[in-house]
């Protein structure tokens, strides 16, 4: 379980997480929805300690992440895997080298002490699911955008993470690739059962692979809900995000 | 590691902005200094995190020694051979003419050869690095590292450093040998000294310890490039336009850092 308690958090001295407070249960879907710039990737980031809050609490697994000592940060992260918005591939390694770095991680010490031929295995496995087979030999640079997210989701799913972050998983993908990936995530809780906060601002995907939500807004939480919460919610912040965020899917659609 | 930039926006405090403009300035190279040397601090009590990047350790070395092995062959066989014309130039008419040969080896294993690669390499090896690294920044790549669990100043920043401290020395004693072999054909081609003559003086003047500190140098000045490099990669902000003016200001600093440092250690260690 990842508790975020009041979350406060500025660059520059512009606020972006104004006291941010969010549960993810166990084996949930968690959307966080809120618009561009509004600190949702800020906030991941946060989760796993890559950037300092100026204020609040995260715990994971009832480990308080601001309290650890760097090694055993390091040994959190082992359990998350990350999907970035820009896949963040490194452009001197190939495709199959992107996804087995994941598994050479910490190998000195952790239990995933795999062999080269069990880490060729565990990858191409990965690249298949996500319908990337054979292209371990490839270089990101000839890889399209959505391509190049799904590598990124290999790399993250590869360790078989307790916990998935996903980066606005679906922007500047196709319908069709959109759909995927979110089939994706879905399997990843319904097979394996990881926790998963997914960051978006694309409403759709949200409810297809959503469990709960919770609308950032002006850096604070706007409401946090099930589905039909957030849709019957009264409160007009919530309805006039919601009606604007399907009213600019409808249009993507169409 | 978290990203900070330094003094970026320090309030105006209302003096003459003569005394304004050199407090700021004065805060933020101290934060930089501070962040360099904190950076390089965590390097080193992190090594044992680098075993992870071991591979990375000997594709640096062959980057920065490799691949600089071209430019060094053009630089010190020239240096040695304008070394040798010059001096049989300078000192033709009044003294022997296997005093160049002393000449020639001395100013190469002393300054000429330890200074021009590294001035040359700060460009080339400098550069490369700070881009190589500020890019993986802004792409968020150094996060991903950190995102999986690896230390990204160990996986990123140990290897090219230790390549270089590992890698200078050696191009500096590649360096050395060729201009000695550039200033033997400068003074028999041009300056028509017979070539025993020109041996003989190398012969006569050649101590072990200057060889011994011009390596001392090329450790040095290989640390200074590639710690200076990495510190403006991995602490770049401010997109694509940040790693042109980081890389810009990696060539600047590094040229400056070495032609300091130089005069300090021929003033401490001569």
């Amino acid at each position: 379980m990842i508790t975020i308690r009041d979350i406060w958090k500025s660059f520059d001295e512009r606020p972006i997480l104004r006291g941010v407070s969010i549960d993810v249960r166990d084996r949930e879907t968690l959307v966080v929805l809120g618009r561009s710039g509004g600190g949702k990737s800020v906030m991941l980031k946060i989760i796993l300690g890559l950037l300092k809050p100026d204020a609040g609490s995260i715990s994971v697994d009832g480990s308080d992440v601001l309290s650890m000592t760097y090694p055993r940060l390091r040994e959190l992260r082992f359990k998350f895997g990350f999907l970035f918005q820009g896949a963040a591939l490194f452009d001197s390694l190939t495709v199959g080298e992107n996804v087995a770095l994941a598994l050479r991680r910490g190998r000195a010490k952790h239990e995933l002490e795999l062999n080269e031929t069990e880490i060729a295995e565990r990858v191409s496995y990965a690249l298949d699911v996500v319908g990337l087979k054979n292209t371990e030999r490839a270089m990101p640079a000839n890889l399209s955008g959505g391509m190049k997210k799904r590598v990124g989701l290999a790399r993250a799913i590869v360790p078989s993470p307790r916990y998935m972050l996903y980066d606005e998983p679906t922007t500047g993908l196709d319908m069709e690739t959109a759909d995927e990936i979110n089939v994706l995530i879905n399997d990843l809780r319904t097979k394996l059962g990881v926790t998963s906060i997914v960051v978006t601002h694309d409403i759709h995907s949200a409810f297809v692979v959503g469990d709960r939500f919770a609308i950032l807004d002006g850096g604070k939480t706007l409401m946090t809900g099930t589905r039909t919460e957030i849709e019957n919610s009264t409160d007009d912040d919530v309805r006039k995000y919601i009606s604007s965020s399907l009213s600019t899917s409808r249009t993507r659609l169409t | 590691m978290e990203v900070a930039t330094p003094a970026a926006s320090a309030p105006r405090t209302g003096g003459p902005l003569v005394f304004d403009a050199i407090g700021r300035h004065t805060i933020s190279f101290l934060e930089h200094l501070g962040m360099y040397f904190g950076l390089i601090w965590w390097m080193v009590r992190n090594l044992r995190n680098a075993r992870e990047s071991s591979a990375n350790f000997f594709s640096q070395m062959v980057q920065i020694g490799n691949d600089s092995i071209p430019i060094v062959i053009f630089v010190s066989t020239f240096v040695g051979m304008v070394t040798a014309v010059q001096s049989a130039y300078q000192l033709y008419s009044w003294i022997p003419r296997s005093v160049v040969g002393g000449l020639v080896i001395k100013s190469v294993l002393l300054e000429l050869t330890p200074l021009l690669t590294a001035l040359v390499l700060a460009g080339k090896v400098g550069a490369t690095i700070t881009a190589e690294i500020g890019s993986m920044r802004v792409t968020e790549q150094v996060d991903a590292l950190e995102a999986m669990g690896f230390d990204s100043v160990s996986f990123l920043i140990t290897p090219r450093i230790l390549a270089g401290v590992v890698m200078f020395p050696v191009l500096v004693v590649f360096g050395d040998l060729l201009a000695v072999l550039g200033g033997l054909f400068g003074a028999v081609i041009v300056a028509h000294i017979p070539a025993g003559a020109f041996v003989a003086g190398m012969k006569a003047s050649f101590l072990t310890r200057d060889a011994l500190f011009g390596l001392t140098k090329a450790t040095i000045f290989g640390y200074t490039i590639t710690s200076i490099a990495s510190y403006q990669g991995y602490y770049v902000a401010g997109g694509s336009a940040g790693v042109g003016k980081a890389t810009m200001a990696t060539v600047v600093l590094t040229c400056l850092a070495v032609v300091i440092l130089d005069f300090i250690l021929a003033s401490t260690l001569l």
